[in-house]
């Protein structure tokens, strides 16, 4: 829900409707995610250093998103 | 004495089947008996069947045939044969998972949809193959199964797509008149691309899933995979509604009324066109491109769009990694995960458990602006439509995290990641085959908002009032 932080000591926040965000965001190519092929890992060590490349990777993409506080993780479903 | 069943009875739809129970050209008993001969029979050469029901099966039929002769009518899917993924609890038999480390699992209750079907008359006839785990939080090789890879009916060399493999092929090869499967992330739409069937991803919330495997809590779905868009939609008719055993359980009920839905000629239809010309197997972009005229003479409008561009694979990876491995921590720490068959899944599985919860909370957030970017789209269209797969079912040897091919990676996006979308989402989707490439079906899908289920499958009928491609079936070896 798009709920407004209330802080005494801080700047009011800029205030962005959602769609707003959403439009902003959207404008960005480099956002979106390349997987590259790798060579397959030949045994469990390699495997499992391999998905925590890849986790690694993950979270590099989503730290690129700067979210303002107000953005809040998603719990339901509206139709 | 016993009817013989004919063979066109395997591949006929639920109305027909059940039209001629109720004019008794044979009894629930018989109908039952063959398809569970042809399910024990032909399910475990394609690596379809977890388990036959036989013995219970036969003592419903029987009971749905005591029904009939008092006319008892129960609705269209009284008497009709299905199957279940076996991550659908059924209770006092063994609920696998389609995993090593739960090969003795048995619980005590049924799970809700299988409730709901069975006190209809619905005949369960057996448990069906799955990738282990539903396949998360990933996995390299279709082997990636207690069962062995779900082998493709068309083409047994080449994969039946998962994680509902079983309830792909039997639903293919005329083992069930349809099948319950699961979606977290395309888990329902590939198997029913890549089998020729028709494959309905309900709205997150719309159909229970107490009694079911958790593999994402906020992504799970259970929906069904028939032989066409009218099936599935008599089928969620019946599995849809609230349950308050299901804490996602969006309160709703379905109503398939298909005489009720817009005129189409009023249905955006949104499409990117570089899906089709430059994204598709060149094999299939023959067919794709009728598929294409075929739904815009159905009336709809149809529009160029694309999806916004979000890192959909991280935010999806992030949140089935991280869900998967809370679920599963039991069997990841007690080290029972490396009984598992795929190397990829165990060690996921493993990593999954570090990800750190700002990791999975961004994810979260960012889903909610993919909920408000969809919901946008949404203001412009009615219905997205895209390819269901790109390209046909691969080798069952090839890896599954590679590309098949090597052609160049297209500028635009189009609609290409429509299934992470949908599923972040919570969106319906229907699977549609749409023709053939490489002698494999293929598949186009349509997505709408949520709870539009009843506009997706008038698509659907309509479509498939114009095509064949869902009554074509493959030649079965043995």
């Amino acid at each position: 829900m798009s709920r407004q932080p209330e802080t005494r000591n801080q700047k009011p926040e800029t205030k962005f409707t959602r769609r707003a965000l959403v439009a902003a965001l959207s404008t960005s190519a480099a956002l979106l995610a390349q997987t590259p092929s790798l060579p397959l890992p030949s045994n469990g060590d390699e495997e499992l250093k391999a998905v925590k490349d890849t986790i690694q990777q993950n979270s590099q993409a989503l730290a690129k998103f700067d979210l303002p506080m107000s953005t809040e993780p998603a719990v339901h479903f509206r139709a | 004495m016993a009817a013989s069943i004919p063979d066109d009875i395997f591949f006929a739809s639920i109305t027909e089947i059940n039209q001629k129970l109720k004019a008794k050209e044979f009894s629930a008993l018989e109908l039952t008996k063959a398809f569970c001969g042809r399910l024990e029979q032909l399910g475990p050469r394609y690596n379809a069947l977890a388990l036959s029901l036989r013995v219970p099966a036969l003592k419903a039929a029987k009971d749905v045939d005591g029904d009939l002769k008092r006319e008892r009518y129960r609705g269209p899917l009284q008497g009709i044969p299905f199957g279940a993924k076996d991550l659908l609890a059924y209770a006092k038999h063994p609920t696998t998972w389609g995993a090593r480390p739960y090969a003795g699992q048995v619980f005590d209750y049924n799970a809700t949809v299988l409730n709901k079907l069975t006190k209809i008359g619905g005949i369960l006839t057996g448990k069906l193959a799955m990738v282990e785990l539903a396949g998360g939080p990933s996995y390299r090789y279709a082997s990636a199964s207690m069962t062995g890879p779900g082998l493709n009916p068309w083409d047994p060399t080449r994969w039946s797509g998962g994680s509902s493999s079983g309830s792909g092929i039997a639903v293919a090869a005329g083992l069930v008149t349809y099948a319950l499967g699961s979606e977290t992330s395309g888990s329902i739409l590939t198997p029913a691309a890549f089998c020729g069937v028709t494959g309905l991803r309900p709205t997150y919330g719309l159909v229970s899933r107490h009694g079911a495997m958790a593999l994402s809590w906020t992504l799970d779905k259970i929906g069904p995979l028939c032989r066409s868009a009218e099936d599935c939609g008599l089928v969620l008719h019946e599995i849809a509604g609230a349950d308050a055993e299901d804490p996602a359980s969006a309160g709703k009920s379905f109503y398939y009324a298909p005489q009720f839905a817009r005129d189409l000629k009023e249905v955006k239809v949104g499409f990117a066109p570089v899906d089709f010309s430059e994204w598709a197997d060149p094999a299939a972009r023959p067919d794709f491109t009728k598929a294409l005229e075929t739904v815009r003479s159905l009336g709809v409008q149809m529009v160029e769009t694309k999806l916004p561009e979000f890192p959909y694979g991280p935010v999806i990876g992030t949140i089935i990694s991280s869900e998967a491995a809370a679920i599963f921590e039991p069997l990841i720490q007690s080290g029972n995960v490396d009984q598992l068959a795929d190397q990829k899944q165990i060690a996921g599985l493993k990593a999954g458990l570090e990800i750190p919860a700002k990791d999975y909370l961004k994810a979260m957030r960012i889903r909610s602006l993919i909920q408000d970017a969809v919901r946008v789209l949404f203001d412009d269209f009615d219905v997205l439509l895209a390819p269901a797969r790109l390209a046909p079912a691969q080798k069952i040897t090839q890896p599954l995290d590679r590309p098949s091919s090597d052609r160049p990676t297209p500028k635009e996006h189009g609609l290409t990641a429509l299934i992470p979308a949908g599923n972040l989402a919570g969106l319906p989707a229907l699977s549609l085959p749409c023709g053939f490439a490489d002698g494999m079906p293929m598949a186009i899908q349509l997505v709408g908002r949520p709870f539009s289920e009843n506009l997706l499958l008038t698509i659907g009928k309509f479509f498939q009032e114009k095509t064949d491609w869902h009554k074509r079936r493959p030649v079965l070896q043995g």
